[in-house]
């Protein structure tokens, strides 16, 4: 019996010598196991962080106060520097972000497999395959969405992303609400995926709990890529311009910095 | 004496077995037939199958009133069977809190076989299609963290969800399944127009039915298309626009222009049952949808191109011929669906 452990024990051995010689150069360093990785999305606005009740001039003129902001990410996928990548699985990986729920906003991915990552990529909204499922796989989701006000039910689906608040300009002059909802229409599915690099490897073992910083700036999404003016229209939850927002939703995130301790 | 017992407690597992007290998954499942003059399924069974307990916690579920705000209004509250599931005589229906919405109720029939549902196509996954009832204000102001409490404290409901799925969850996503489960079974495919396309007996059309189906295939199987009746599509049928409603139909879910006042073409099984029709309730009897449709069409950007011949609007239709259509159209009766038992509240 001895010896039978001693064999397996150098054949283990032997194993892992390999791995970690086939996998890179950074002999010194096993990677083996599943560690965690945390996730925050850090709200700001064009340079600063973003505080409630604090007017913000965009690009039209318009000044704006938020005091909605909540974005669904999903089929969150790893890629690692050897170009492989880990899909968190897709049931787990429904998130509701609220900017007014500190809580929210800084997520805990599990089991992730030990390694050195290189880029993260989301999604923003429910994918159409997951829709197309119907109820299966969804899980308590709905319910989830509901309570947090991201259920479009008239629609019988999901609000992607809420963004709420009021806002003058020259021509509308009293505060006045606007709404910005993005979702599925009977045209567009308005479902985007986000790929960031990150500046730095987050490297996932079983003793070190990296984090990336993501920030979300908020002003893209209207005063992006495409200029949405409210005063043309302050309730945008339909048409043309949910894919204009979708497109403005490309460029909202970005990496600020990774933790690896 | 320990024999004895043993032998008594052996008996108590059998029979709380067979008597359907276990709280053990039940996987018993429902074959579900494609009647042979139907088109495909639209809806993916792999996903959802039926099962017996599924198809029983749906039905309590449709008949439920306390998954309502009020506790009173359920599915079933507006979907009445004998009506063929929409809510007889009523213009449109009234939801919690004596709201009134500004559409009619639509038959619940067949629904597996179709790709969109609601009037406009809000939605096109039958699972989902039903957050919307049971969510709006004006019908059940459901809620999800609500109705889940509610069947948490209920044993009938923690046992039944143990038994139809394999999870054993009460969650949402499990309720939505088996509400799917129970409306995909509502199947109507035994009307005498049935059993005459499928060559069984009690098909025999009589004389005006027979004329009348020639009429319809010549005149309306455009858009009602099929033996479901539908072609799935939405269409402006150059109704007058209600001036108090002013219901834009499909625009509301695309925002194109040329969906404006545009909906769905409803299936016409068991449209004897189903008064009062059109979107808006506005017609009481076939003969004043017929006369509608030979002399009531109104002219608008998005009036469907089938209704204006250069010109010339609506469909032509003598008195005799909408006498023979309206005969025809009474033979989509469906009296084993009307009654079946294993649909009815009670």
């Amino acid at each position: 019996m001895k010896f039978q452990l001693k064999n397996i024990a150098i054949a283990l051995v032997a194993t892992l010598a390999f791995t970690s010689c086939s996998n890179d150069d950074d002999s010194t360093n096993q990677v083996t196991g599943n560690g965690n990785l945390k996730v925050e999305f850090d709200q700001i606005y064009n340079d600063a962080d973003f505080a409630a009740n604090t007017p913000y001039t965009n690009s039209n003129g318009e000044i704006v106060t938020i005091n909605k902001a909540k974005y669904i990410v999903s089929n969150i996928v790893l890629t690692n520097e050897n170009g492989s990548t880990y899909t968190i699985p897709k049931n787990e990986s429904y998130y509701i972000i609220d900017e007014f729920t500190p809580a929210s906003t800084l997520i805990e991915l599990t089991n992730i497999p030990a390694g050195n990552y290189t880029k993260i990529s989301y999604g923003i909204g429910v994918d159409q395959e997951q829709f197309n499922l119907g109820a299966t796989g969804q899980g308590n989701f709905l319910t989830q969405a509901q309570d947090a006000g991201m259920m479009w039910s008239w629609s019988a689906g999901y609000k992607f992303l809420a963004l709420e608040g009021t806002f003058t300009s020259s021509t509308v002059t009293t505060d006045t609400q606007f709404m910005v909802h993005t979702g599925q229409t009977g045209t567009d599915y308005n479902y985007t995926t986000i790929t960031l690099d990150l500046p730095e490897n987050a490297l996932v073992r079983t003793t070190i709990t990296p984090q990336i910083h993501i920030m979300a700036d908020l002003k893209h999404i209207i005063d992006g890529t495409n200029k949405i003016a409210l005063s043309d229209g302050p309730m945008v939850m339909g048409g043309n311009k949910l894919a204009l927002v979708t497109t403005n939703l490309s460029n909202m995130f970005e990496v600020h910095h990774v933790h690896n301790d | 004496m320990k024999k004895y017992f043993l032998g008594l407690f052996m008996l108590c597992l059998l029979w709380s077995c067979s008597e359907d007290e276990s709280d053990e998954y039940q996987n018993i499942p429902i074959s579900f037939e494609v009647p042979s003059n139907f088109p495909d399924l639209a809806y993916n069974l792999e996903n959802n199958p039926l099962t017996e307990k599924g198809f029983e916690l749906g039905k309590k579920l449709f008949y439920d009133g306390r998954l309502a705000s009020d506790g009173i209004v359920s599915c079933g509250f507006c979907h009445i069977q004998e009506n063929a599931f929409t809510h007889h005589g009523h213009t449109f229906s009234h939801g919690v809190g004596e709201a009134i919405g500004t559409r009619n109720t639509p038959p619940i029939q067949n629904l597996a076989f179709q790709t969109a549902y609601m009037w406009d196509g809000a939605t096109t996954h039958l699972d989902l299609q039903a957050i919307i009832p049971f969510t709006s204000p004006i019908e059940m102001n459901g809620n999800f963290s609500d109705a889940i409490a509610m069947m948490e404290s209920d044993p009938s409901y923690q046992k039944l969800y143990k038994q139809a799925f394999a999870d054993g969850k009460i969650n949402s996503e499990n309720m939505l399944k088996a509400l799917g489960q129970f409306m995909v079974m509502v199947t109507s495919s035994n009307s005498k127009f049935d059993k005459f396309r499928r060559n069984e007996s009690g098909g025999t059309l009589t004389q005006d039915e027979s004329e009348g189906y020639a009429l319809f295939n010549q005149k309306c199987a455009s858009c009602h298309a099929t033996d479901l009746f539908t072609d799935n599509s939405f269409r402006n049928n150059g109704l007058s626009i209600n001036p108090s409603i002013n219901d834009i139909g499909r625009y509301k879910v695309t925002e194109l222009d040329e969906d404006k006042y545009k909906f769905k073409v409803p299936s016409l099984r068991n449209i004897e049952k189903t008064a009062p029709y059109m979107h808006d309730g506005r017609f009481f009897t076939l003969e004043a949808v017929l006369n509608h449709y030979s002399s009531g069409i109104t002219n608008s950007p998005t009036l469907d191109p089938i209704l204006n011949n250069s010109g010339t609007l609506g469909i032509p239709l003598t008195a005799t011929e909408k006498a023979k259509l309206i005969a025809f159209l009474k033979t989509l009766t469906d009296n084993q669906y009307l009654t079946d038992r294993r649909f009815a509240e009670y």
